[in-house]
């Protein structure tokens, strides 16, 4: 039983991070069609500027700043990298939007390129260690060692999530891109400025990843320029797990994907982890590639 | 005619540039000439070094060249070796293949009596072949892929430990421990899956019981659950051959999770990056099996110092071996007595028990070291220090 608790947790905490970013690709899939591969790099991009602003406010020698520095950090990154989502939008994506989709596809893997190689050339190659750490304390449930830092990292992905379905249900932005998703040209005939709504979802998607990038190099202690690829691919699996283009399909496929890979590890060794992980991915594409909530074909979002 | 009108077309200092160029390219040339000209010197032995000089590997290969050169002026200064002095002839071979082809026959055209050095294994198996042809015997340094012995050549010799003998050192240490339940990590790279197989044929054969095999994805951060399962497992230690930057991440959850046993690591992870990205509280205790640099070797004291008094830096990781590569030629040639390349490398083979700083040479059939020359170092405060 405290086995089995245990792996449960440790599915849950990788989880929280596939959940965050598969958030922002099925986002975005929902409202204009695009795989955006550059999506994992706007979460290395996060790791990297919270890192910078991190040393600046704990001046290098991991003095404590207190949560409130550490809470300013965290939203000041996640609004620079919404805007730089944003920008990424406005540059790469807008001109390409009525374009095959294949077009826009190959520019969002030059993007990717682009965003990965110009964070080597600006922070260098090597692995950076975070400046601050999260404390390492914790607590036993029947025998399953459990950190206050893990129930933190979940807790305030859930809360990040749960604020983005009540945007979306919630208010009129919510409604425009559900509209957006629905009907582009009758969205825009209806007064919707169709072209606002999507880079709001740009500045969204890039906000939670942001958001995952730091919580990532916080709780993991290590961030490099190509920490964003093999997750952003996992993330992509637990997107399609959950049925791409469905807000609550990624948060799902996120964790059960983390859960999964979890007891993979255990159950049939490391090495078998990722197989399970990609495995899954082609099993859905085949057999149901609406995914686990995708059902509802008409109404994504 | 045309060459000038072209020139002075152009403008004065162009062609002032140009005249200059031109003489520098036969003052290369000339230069090439005079090196030829010193073969024939009989008051002098001439060893080639093989380095890269150039590079990503530069600073390793600098450091090696530094520790060659201090030796060969100790010898120098004490006399010389039958009578005659020493002279390197350097040739940079770039950490490339084709590079370390054209640098060993420089070397074997300038008729140098032996060879030290060899950085990079992928450069160093072409260049053992040129030497092989040639006669020449080469004491690589630093190479140590197990494909350099595997080439049967005669002319080359080894003084670094290869691959299994560092994995029969971690393997060895958890037997002395009395840690039998062993399990063992890598990260599915060539070198990592090629020690942790070795690294299991060792603990096997001590008697010890893999109870895990397992592979992990080094571009990935969470090892949470790969620790839950070694943590049911209960294993007495664990050995992870991969390199520094998932090392660091992995001990770090081993802790967090508090996994019970030893947590070694191997040489791709002897780095101080490992402790940075653990924590000092984390790391503390963490085993590496590692050829030590100097500064952890006993008896390599003067060595060290007088290191950094003539070049005003630390020795690299691989000095005290490139300063014991000169200094057992040095004894080959000496009890060879004389510069015949057939007796020196049968002097070579014969080499019994040379004590260089922190090993013991002694070849074996392929002209590898006899015994290991890796060391368990253990992090106590921060700092690595020599644990065996």
């Amino acid at each position: 039983m405290d086995i089995f608790l245990q792996i449960l947790f440790d599915g849950l905490v990788i989880g929280a991070f596939y959940s965050l970013i598969a958030l922002g690709y099925t986002m975005v899939y929902g409202i204009i069609k695009l795989l955006n591969f550059a999506h994992g790099d706007l979460y290395m991009i996060g790791a990297f500027v919270g890192f910078t602003l991190l040393s600046l406010v704990t001046g290098d020698g991991g003095l404590n700043t207190g949560l409130l520095g550490i809470g300013m950090v965290f939203i000041i990154t996640m609004v620079i990298v919404g805007l730089l989502g944003m920008g990424v939008e406005r540059l790469a994506y807008r001109p390409l939007l009525l374009a095959p989709r294949l077009s826009i596809l190959i520019t969002a893997l030059g993007v990717s390129l682009t965003l990965e190689n110009s964070s080597m050339l600006g922070w260098g190659a090597s692995y950076k260690v975070y400046p601050i750490s999260l404390p390492k304390n914790g607590f036993e449930i029947v025998g399953a060692q459990i950190s206050y830092a893990q129930i933190g990292m979940i807790v305030l992905s859930a809360l990040l999530m749960i604020g983005l379905r009540l945007f979306i249900d919630k208010t009129i932005y919510g409604k425009a891109m559900r509209a957006i998703a629905l009907d582009q040209t009758a969205s825009s005939l209806m007064g919707v400025n169709v072209y606002r709504i999507i880079a709001l979802t740009f500045f969204i998607g890039a906000f939670l990843a942001a958001g995952a990038g730091i919580m990532s190099g916080v709780y993991y202690g290590t961030i490099n320029f190509m920490m964003g690829f093999i997750i952003g691919l996992k993330a992509f699996t637990a997107a399609v797990l959950g049925g791409i283009g469905n807000i609550t399909g990624a948060m799902l496929g996120g964790f059960v994907l983390g859960i999964v890979e979890a007891y993979g590890t255990f159950y049939l060794g490391g090495s078998w982890k990722d197989v399970l992980a990609f495995g899954i991915l082609i099993l859905f594409l085949v057999f149901k590639p609406t995914g686990i909530l995708g059902a509802k074909e008409m109404e994504r979002m | 005619m045309l060459l000038i009108k072209i020139v002075g077309g152009i403008n004065l200092k162009k062609s002032f540039m140009f005249i200059i160029g031109f003489m520098l390219i036969c003052s290369l040339f000339l230069s090439g000439c005079s090196d030829e000209g010193e073969k024939s010197s009989g008051s002098e032995i001439s060893i080639g070094v093989i380095l890269p000089i150039s590079g990503n590997n530069a600073t390793d290969g600098q450091d090696m060249l530094n520790a060659m050169k201090m030796a060969v002026d100790k010898v120098n200064a004490d006399g010389g070796v039958l009578g005659k002095k020493l002279i390197l002839k350097v040739a940079d071979d770039a950490c490339d293949p084709q590079t370390a082809t054209t640098a060993a026959n420089k070397l074997v055209s300038q008729e140098v009596t032996a060879v030290v050095g060899g950085y990079c294994s992928g450069a160093t198996l072409p260049a053992s072949g040129v030497f092989e042809n040639a006669k020449i015997p080469i004491i690589v340094a630093a190479a140590n892929s197990s494909e350099l012995p595997a080439q049967g050549y005669e002319n080359l010799f080894l003084i670094n430990g290869l691959v299994p003998d560092q994995a029969q050192t971690g393997a060895d240490y958890f037997n002395e421990k009395g840690a039998k339940k062993i399990a063992i990590i890598h990260d599915n790279s060539a070198y990592a899956k090629d020690m942790a197989d070795f690294a299991k044929k060792a603990v096997e054969a001590n008697g010890g019981e893999v109870i895990a095999f397992e592979a992990i994805n080094p571009e990935e951060k969470d090892f949470g659950s790969l620790m839950t399962k070694l943590k049911s497992l209960n294993p007495d230690g664990t050995y992870f051959t991969g390199y520094y930057a998932a090392a660091g991440l992995m001990v770090k959850q081993f802790k967090e999770k508090s996994v019970p046993g030893l947590f070694m690591v191997g040489d791709g992870s002897y780095s101080p990056d490992v402790i940075k990205i653990a924590g000092t509280e984390y790391a503390s205790d963490l085993l590496v099996t590692a050829t030590p640099t100097a500064n952890f070797i006993p008896g390599a004291e003067d060595f060290v110092k007088d290191y950094k008094s003539k070049y005003d830096t630390d020795p690299g990781p691989f000095s005290a071996l490139s300063y014991n590569s000169v200094n057992l030629l040095v004894d080959a040639l000496s009890r060879a007595n004389s510069t015949d390349k057939d007796a020196l490398r049968k002097a070579l083979k014969e080499t019994k028990g040379f004590k260089g700083i922190g090993q013991e040479i002694e070849f074996n059939d392929t002209n590898s070291l006899n015994s290991s020359n890796f060391h368990v170092m253990k992090v106590v405060d921060g700092d690595f220090t020599l644990e065996k």
